[in-house]
């Protein structure tokens, strides 16, 4: 195949290379250009336009001392040369009057800005690729579990036994691995430290295809259980615990008292924030015993493949149904009603926030365009009372075409600047504002000015420039010469460019107005968020998580004891007034979902069998949350072993009938126990934004693990008790880690950051918008009475009273601004449907913001024509009639 | 030195295109020598330089030119190819006494890493 140099860099060369040369160079540069693309194009090409650039910037200056002094024979196009002397033409222009240059370029770089910052979100989060070889091939495999018992719900995670058949029985993956997570306590680096381990099963990392940068991966030894004490670590906890040493590998690490080896460092490009498996500070070897390779009812395994090349995901998808088919009938009991699929892992990281970037970037874009329509204004103006300088040119023997072209550069030049500025605004609200969402968004932290924000930007500014340019541009080329020049220079208003400053008003106000209501929606979906009442009074609780390592808390009385003892001593501490745990807290995401079985029912098969939530929690802790006991009594230290349900799962297990007093198993933990109801408790949701699910809170005698969230309720700020909290923990055992202390409020504030993110920033566009379109309100107006001073000049001679000219004035400024409320109004409404799959108890075209939103308009509408209204009341006849 | 020189003196950069030219014999001409350059000092000079320092040694008297047939691979472009001049030949000659025998005996200093 035969490569081309680059077409644009032959093109410079051209322009600026003396004729006599160019054969020369060209032929020479693309000689060694094909020589260096055999080996890699992309290179060739940059050579390519080094040289180029190189070249153009200092072209080789012939020696020749008899060449004649050209004047006539100039290098380069008469096109050129005439953009080149209207940019230095407007370069000039704006030297002159720099407050005009600055007002634009300033309009400009503030609507450009914000659209750089948030598109350069988008570009890291949509646009982007994942960052591993090929990652539009990766897939994440799920189940998809019975619809009965899991409504709603399409994804699950997969069981041991499920996993191993659809990896054996597949054809379309070139690999599939399971993976899940485990918490393990680190020891011996400082303080005691949890940390979340990524357990990955063989080929995850041939999966991912990424290689270590020190070290290996696990061999397949290391999936035996015997001898699977090593972990691979990632560059970040290299360099915070390990100091960075080049001699890592080899060393070990002790956790849970156990001693693991190091065999490898992760590079730092593969710790993606956005997806579980890979923000984790170290990964293990998933060592499943043979015991573990037959579980097919326990689902908590995440699985991710490979797609074969030539396979696409609909293939993949239809035979993992086959597959799950075929379990259904062979294992009946544990799999009716389970299926399989796969999502791709760019998906499901993108998934949800893809809809609220894309309507924050249109928002931002109205933004935009209103400071268009601003500038658009601006420049008309200036073009009015240019007037004389256009006419002159044209008499001079400047085309239609030139004068056009001459004011459209003048305007590039301006939002040129503009967008320089912007991008440089863009950098500080990135690099401030880019961790603020982190969390929030995934990948966001990678934002960031890369090739494509700087097309972005270019982009952006030529069309802002064309855009505002356009109108002003047009309407000067069509200019009377005969009636400017008869005129004198004197500007009329009321004639040409009026109308179409008219139509700008309402261009603003229309944008202003769908910006203003979607900040309105968002700002009380936000506020019916916060006022959900979600089962239980976060105010005055304070949480932490603690995790009793095994190794030194291995029998379940020892880990029942602890808590026990724990409860008893923070319950004491002064300002605390109950004090309770729970294994999940409420909308911190997670917990069990478990099949329950009545007693006397028999255990029916997966489709069928209803599920609830299932929480571990200790006496105390429903009176710490406050969460109401309707009927029945709360757990008591001294039961053995009881269920608590809430009012929505006695109402799907048990019907009408009171469930106190009746029985039921837990199959999952133990198909022999059977657990008597001893109460029921107000629903308790799990989101904020959807409804309760049925749940069940159990008390065991016996612990099965050691983590636990501790949940108090303080009878002061809840933050005051924290430190005296972890020291009494530490009194027990100086070596547990005390992690995300926390008030309850502030877990729930932090779940709302998404839509605090979004209604911030439309909060921020809104008032932009609102602001510009005032100014653009007020100066039209003032530029409109400037006009028509003869005219009100004559009207308060003739014996019209100051408030005909106020109503005169007004009436001009608030006609294309109804107008403009009116189109706003209905752009709006066909926008809401882009809204409301964001909003909460609210609808997105909802009428009363609608109204609030419409009214503001008007207010500030009125506002920005009084100073006009007023001024043009100001006009002494006598003087204007005597001028003119 | 007491008595003018009769060749011309020549820059750095000058000596090192001069000794391309010489290394490259009759296949001498802008982007051979250029990557020449390259190859052996590690300069990674823009095409621009080089024919800048050619066009004034050629007027300079130094290099004699020619213009060779289009080829394809140069997008049906001509070369021009360069060849020393005896006043090249001779200048080149002399700086490099010069310089060799300012660097008499300081060879193991030069060396020397």
């Amino acid at each position: 195949m035969t490569h081309h140099p680059p077409a644009l860099a032959v093109r410079l060369l051209r322009w600026r290379l003396p004729p006599e040369w160019q054969d020369f160079i060209l032929g020479d540069l693309e000689e060694e250009f094909r020589l260096r693309a055999d080996t890699s194009p992309a290179a060739a090409r940059r050579w390519f336009w080094r040289q180029a650039i190189r070249c153009a910037a200092a072209p080789p200056k012939p020696n020749n001392a008899t060449r004649p002094f050209h004047l006539v024979d100039r290098p380069g196009d008469p096109f050129m040369r005439a953009i080149l002397s209207d940019i230095r033409h407007a370069l000039r222009v704006f030297i002159r009057t720099p407050s005009y240059a600055l007002a634009v370029a300033a309009v400009l770089a503030l609507g450009i800005g914000a659209n750089t910052a948030i598109f350069s979100i988008v570009n890291a989060v949509l646009l982007r690729p994942l960052p591993f070889e090929q990652p539009d091939r990766l897939v994440r495999v799920f189940h998809v579990p019975p619809q009965t018992t899991f409504p709603g719900m399409e994804t699950f995670p997969l069981s041991p036994a499920n996993f191993l058949d659809y990896q054996r029985e597949s054809s379309s993956f070139e690999a599939m691995a399971a993976y899940n997570f485990r918490q393990l306590t680190l020891t011996g680096t400082g303080n005691a430290e949890a940390l979340r381990v990524a357990v990955v099963g063989p080929d995850f990392f041939r999966i991912v295809r990424t290689q270590p940068t020190l070290g290996r991966t696990f061999v397949a030894e290391e999936y035996d259980p015997a001898r699977a004490k090593v972990v691979v670590i990632s560059e970040g906890f290299w360099r915070s615990h390990l100091g960075a040493a080049p001699d890592t590998v080899g060393r070990t690490l002790t956790f849970d008292g156990q001693t693991y080896t190091v065999v490898g460092v992760m590079p730092k490009r593969f710790s993606m924030n956005a997806w579980g498996a890979t923000m984790v500070p170290m990964w293990a070897p998933l060592a499943w015993t043979d015991k573990d390779r037959t579980v097919r009812e326990n689902h908590n395994y995440q699985g991710i493949a490979r797609l074969k090349p030539g396979v696409d995901l609909a293939q993949a998808k239809s035979e993992l149904q086959v597959i799950s088919k075929r379990l259904e009938q062979a294992y009946p009991a544990e799999n009716a009603g389970w299926g399989g699929t796969a999502i791709p892992l760019q998906e499901l990281i993108v998934g949800d926030i893809r809809r609220s970037l894309l309507m924050l970037l249109a928002a931002v874009a109205l933004v935009l365009l209103i400071a268009c329509a601003n500038v658009g204004n601006l420049i008309l103006a200036r073009s009015m009372n240019r007037r004389k300088e256009i006419a002159i040119r044209a008499v001079l023997g400047a085309g239609r075409r030139r004068v056009f072209q001459h004011l459209l550069v003048e305007s590039l030049v301006l939002s040129i600047a503009g967008g320089a500025a912007g991008l440089l605004l863009a950098q500080i609200v990135i690099s401030g504002g880019a961790s603020l969402v982190a969390n929030q968004v995934p990948r966001a932290e990678e934002a960031s000015v890369d090739v494509r924000v700087l097309l972005f930007v270019l982009a952006a500014s030529i069309l802002t420039g064309i855009l505002a340019g356009l109108v002003p541009a047009l309407r000067a080329g069509r200019t009377d010469l005969n009636d400017t020049l008869k005129e004198g220079g004197r500007s009329d208003a009321s004639g040409a460019g009026s109308l179409t400053r008219r139509a700008l008003i309402v261009a603003e106000v229309a944008l202003s107005l769908m910006l203003l209501m979607g900040a309105g929606v968002m700002i009380r979906s936000l506020q019916a968020l916060r006022h959900v009442d979600a089962g239980f009074n976060p105010r005055s609780v304070l949480k932490m998580d603690l995790n009793l390592p095994d190794a030194r808390y291995k029998e379940p009385a020892q880990r029942r004891a602890f808590y026990d003892a724990l409860m008893d001593r923070l319950g004491a501490l002064p300002r605390v007034q109950s004090a309770g745990w729970v294994d999940t807290l409420p909308v911190t995401g997670g917990g069990s979902v478990q099949p329950l079985v009545i007693e006397g029912r028999a255990e029916l098969n997966p489709r069928e069998q209803p599920t609830v939530s299932v929480r571990v929690a200790s006496a105390g802790y429903m009176k710490t949350m406050e969460i109401p006991m309707l009927r029945g009594r709360d757990f008591r230290s001294g039961d053995e072993h009881a269920l608590l349900v809430s009012a929505s799962a006695a109402k799907l297990l048990w019907g009408d009938t009171d469930p106190v007093g009746r029985r039921a198993t837990l199959p999952l933990i133990s198909r022999t126990r059977t657990i008597e109801v001893v109460g029921v408790v107000g629903d308790v949701k799990e989101q904020l934004a959807e409804k309760a699910p049925p749940t069940v809170y159990y008390y065991m005698r016996d612990l099965p693990f050691g983590d636990a969230s501790v949940a108090l309720r303080t009878s002061a700020d809840p933050e005051s008790v924290a430190r005296a909290a972890v020291a009494a923990v530490h009194a027990m055992d100086a070596q547990l880690p005390v992690q995300a202390v926390h008030s309850m409020d502030e877990v729930i504030e932090e779940t709302l950051v998404n839509e605090r993110f979004r209604a911030l920033l439309l909060e921020a566009f809104a008032a932009a918008a609102l602001m510009l379109a005032s100014v653009g309100i007020y100066s039209v107006l003032s530029y409109l009475v400037r006009g028509r001073r003869r005219e009100i000049g004559i009207r308060t001679a003739l014996g019209a009273r100051t408030s005909d000219v106020l109503r005169l004035v007004l009436l001009e400024g608030l006609k294309p601004a109804l107008l403009g409320i009116a189109i706003g109004t209905a752009g709006a409404l066909l926008a809401a449907g882009m809204l409301d799959k964001l909003v909460f108890g609210v609808k997105a075209s909802d009428p009363l913001t609608l109204a609030v939103v419409a009214g503001a308009l008007l207010l500030v509408s009125i506002a920005a024509s009084l100073l006009p209204a007023w001024r043009a009341t100001k006009l002494d006849p006598l003087t204007i009639l005597r001028d003119s | 030195m007491w008595f003018k020189s009769r060749s011309a003196a020549l820059g750095d950069f000058e000596q090192l295109v001069l000794l391309g030219v010489l290394r490259l014999d009759d296949e001498a001409y802008g982007a051979a020598i250029r990557q020449e350059i390259h190859a052996r000092s590690a300069r990674d000079v823009s095409i621009n330089a080089v024919y800048t320092t050619l066009d004034r040694l050629e007027s300079k008297g130094l290099l004699r030119s020619w213009v060779g047939e289009p080829t394809a691979q140069r997008g049906g472009r001509r070369r021009k190819f360069y060849a020393l001049k005896p006043a090249g030949t001779a200048a080149l000659r002399h700086a490099y006494h010069a310089l060799q025998s300012m660097a008499a005996g300081l060879e193991g200093r030069l060396n020397a890493k």
